[in-house]
């Protein structure tokens, strides 16, 4: 593998990483913001904010954490016939299907680029008692699926190399 | 071509995807993406992301994560440790006592989470190598293990009657309440089984011996019983304030997973492993079943468009000109076969929305239902080629424990699921007296 290849994806492992270890911790501000909002209606003053917030990251931290999930090899398979192979065919039918999985989050990517781009022209708000503005999360969520999407190319290069017999890592 | 042929190509274009053995939310999106385009062109081409959308505005999911979180809390500090001693010691005398306490243990973990990734991870932990050890027959105790394990989903909390109640809109208090019965009535039957089976053939789970039970002395055993203290105070926590009307349902997620996190620290076993190991298990469970539900709702969407609600409506009805109860029945039938093949949770999200409707028009009982839905997905959890308990059966058994053995292992306990959903389908007062005892106060 040339070394541009070799670089491009230590820096995506890197990257998503950092990006999934930081998404890891978004469950305890769900945490806290649920348990503040169970707090305050315990007070009779409910907050109206908390509900949406919590939905905001519960988003953040699936698509924030889909790269470094792909790292950890969390996502299930059927592996009737697939686990029957050797693993180097497995890398070499991974490589292949893995390109299926690319061109879903590239039309994954394109809608989000063009639903932010559509909040950002408008300065769409949610329609909701507290109504906040869109483009953060969307934008976010864009951003998760773009790093998704370099993870997946990374993950393609790593399985084209092991099914050659080499290794990237 | 006619509608109903593109939604059969859908389907069997995706399953022959699955069987490459791609990742599954791959899979799925890709031929939605691939299908909305075909369809309706530029317009399909946003589908994808809107259904990220979809799934944010979809506020029950948020027990999703959290529930997950305290699943590997009480996994991952050893809390279930202590009660698992506790039903041991109880248990042990009797032939076959240690799966029996096994089968209750998981009764009480699933009484505390509702997905059944928490049972399985304490059941093949710490009941799997102890029960070996003690010379039970292995093929039955990780069977157990694994039907145990599945009542997390059936007995309240439970994650697949919030997702069932969102699709159904139907209150989750009422479907978790519906479960209980019918939870209770299954572990009975797992329990009825081994000991009737112990009995028969004695080898197979052998009593503990006298002078193990003599080292035991009664104020030990007596002592031992607080460790249920900690099971009904998350229980207490999550549920009951659930069910009193105080926090509500994502709330009391929240509420549950801070007690068991509580719990694990007032026990001093909250370390930096354990919250290592808990938070990076739980990014990394949650985000599968994310990125499934994410490219199901697509899947879902493009269904939708198609009129396949109708298509199938008209396909019982119309074609095969059944009764409502042949036609509950022959879902039911297709709900097995498809759970063996098909993602559990992808199954949830694309296939019920397509059933539901259909159960409602026939003039059924939506919380009865659910009910029989979730005892579905438990038998499709279980079933090879593709269920989940299976997959983390393999992943955390010990070498001895084959392949073969766990496929072999199930076969007593699906049929007797089989027998606990044709018993609750015959008498539906077993899933819906207590909810409505309860609401009608």
């Amino acid at each position: 593998m040339p070394e541009f290849i070799k670089t491009y994806v230590r820096w995506v492992d890197r990257v998503n990483r950092i990006i999934g270890r930081f998404a890891m911790y978004l469950i305890f501000a769900m945490l806290a913001v649920l348990i503040y909002s169970s707090v305050t209606k315990l007070m009779e003053f409910p907050a109206l904010w908390t509900l949406e917030a919590a939905q905001f990251i519960m988003v953040s931290y699936f698509l924030l954490g889909g790269g470094y999930s792909m790292q950890l090899d969390s996502h299930v398979r059927m592996d009737l016939l697939y686990g029957a192979l050797s693993p180097r065919k497995q890398a070499g039918l991974d490589a292949i299907t893995i390109l299926f999985l690319i061109f879903y989050l590239a039309f994954l990517l394109y809608g989000g680029i063009s639903s932010t781009s559509y909040a950002f022209q408008y300065n769409e708000t949610s329609y909701s008692a507290w109504s906040p503005p869109m483009t953060p999360i969307k934008s976010i969520m864009t951003f998760g699926v773009f790093m998704m999407l370099l993870q997946a190319i990374a993950t393609f290069f790593k399985d084209l190399a092991a099914a050659r017999g080499e290794s990237l890592s | 071509m006619s509608y109903e042929m593109i939604a059969l190509l859908m389907f069997s274009t995706m399953m022959l995807m699955l069987l490459t053995g791609k990742r599954v939310f791959g899979a799925i999106g890709f031929v939605a993406v691939v299908f909305a385009l075909g369809m309706w062109g530029d317009g399909g081409s946003e589908m994808a992301f809107s259904a990220a959308m979809k799934l944010m505005k979809w506020y029950p999911l948020l027990t999703l994560p959290l529930f997950v979180y305290m699943g590997y809390m009480l996994s991952e500090s050893g809390l279930a440790d202590d009660l698992y001693r506790m039903f041991h010691v109880w248990m042990g005398p009797v032939r076959g006592g240690l799966a029996i306490g096994t089968i209750v243990l998981m009764v009480a973990v699933s009484a505390m989470n509702g997905l059944s990734v928490a049972g399985m991870a304490i059941g093949a932990s710490i009941a799997l190598p102890e029960l070996l050890r003690r010379g039970y027959d292995k093929v039955m105790v990780t069977g157990v293990i694994q039907a145990g394990s599945s009542l997390g989903i059936l007995v309240p909390p439970s994650v697949v009657l919030v997702l069932y109640g969102m699709i159904a809109r139907q209150p989750v208090g009422q479907l978790w309440l519906a479960g209980v019965f019918p939870g209770l009535m299954m572990a009975g039957m797992f329990i009825l089984y081994i000991a009737v089976r112990c009995w028969i053939q004695p080898d197979m789970g052998p009593a503990l011996s006298k002078e193990e039970r003599a080292e035991i002395t009664l104020s030990e055993k007596i002592g031992l019983l607080k460790a249920g203290v900690v099971p009904l105070f998350i229980f207490f926590s999550m549920t009951g304030l659930f069910l009193m009307g105080i926090t509500s349902l994502v709330e009391s997620s929240a509420v549950g997973a801070l007690a068991a996190t509580l719990a694990a620290l007032a026990k001093r076993r909250l370390n930096r492993s354990v919250m290592e190991e808990t938070l990076r298990k739980t990014l990394s469970i949650s985000c599968m079943f994310m990125w499934i539900i994410l490219a199901a709702l697509a899947f879902g969407a493009v269904f939708d468009g198609l009129g396949a609600v109708k298509a199938i409506e008209g396909f019982f009805v119309d074609k095969l000109g059944l009764g409502p109860w042949q036609i509950l029945i022959m879902m039911q039938i297709s709900f097995i076969l498809m759970g063996m093949f098909l993602d559990d949770t992808a199954m949830l999200v694309i296939v019920a929305p397509l059933y539901v409707p259909l159960v409602g028009a026939l003039g059924f009982d939506l919380v009865w239902y659910g009910v029989l839905y979730t005892i579905t997905c438990q038998i499709a959890y279980m079933t090879p080629p593709f269920g989940y308990n299976l997959f983390l059966m393999r992943a955390m058994a010990p070498p001895e424990v084959t392949l073969k053995d766990i496929y072999k292992s199930i076969t007593p306990f699906v049929i007797i699921m089989a027998i606990a959903l044709g018993v609750v389908m015959v008498f539906p007062q077993i899933a819906l007296w207590l909810p409505e005892w309860h609401y009608a106060r």
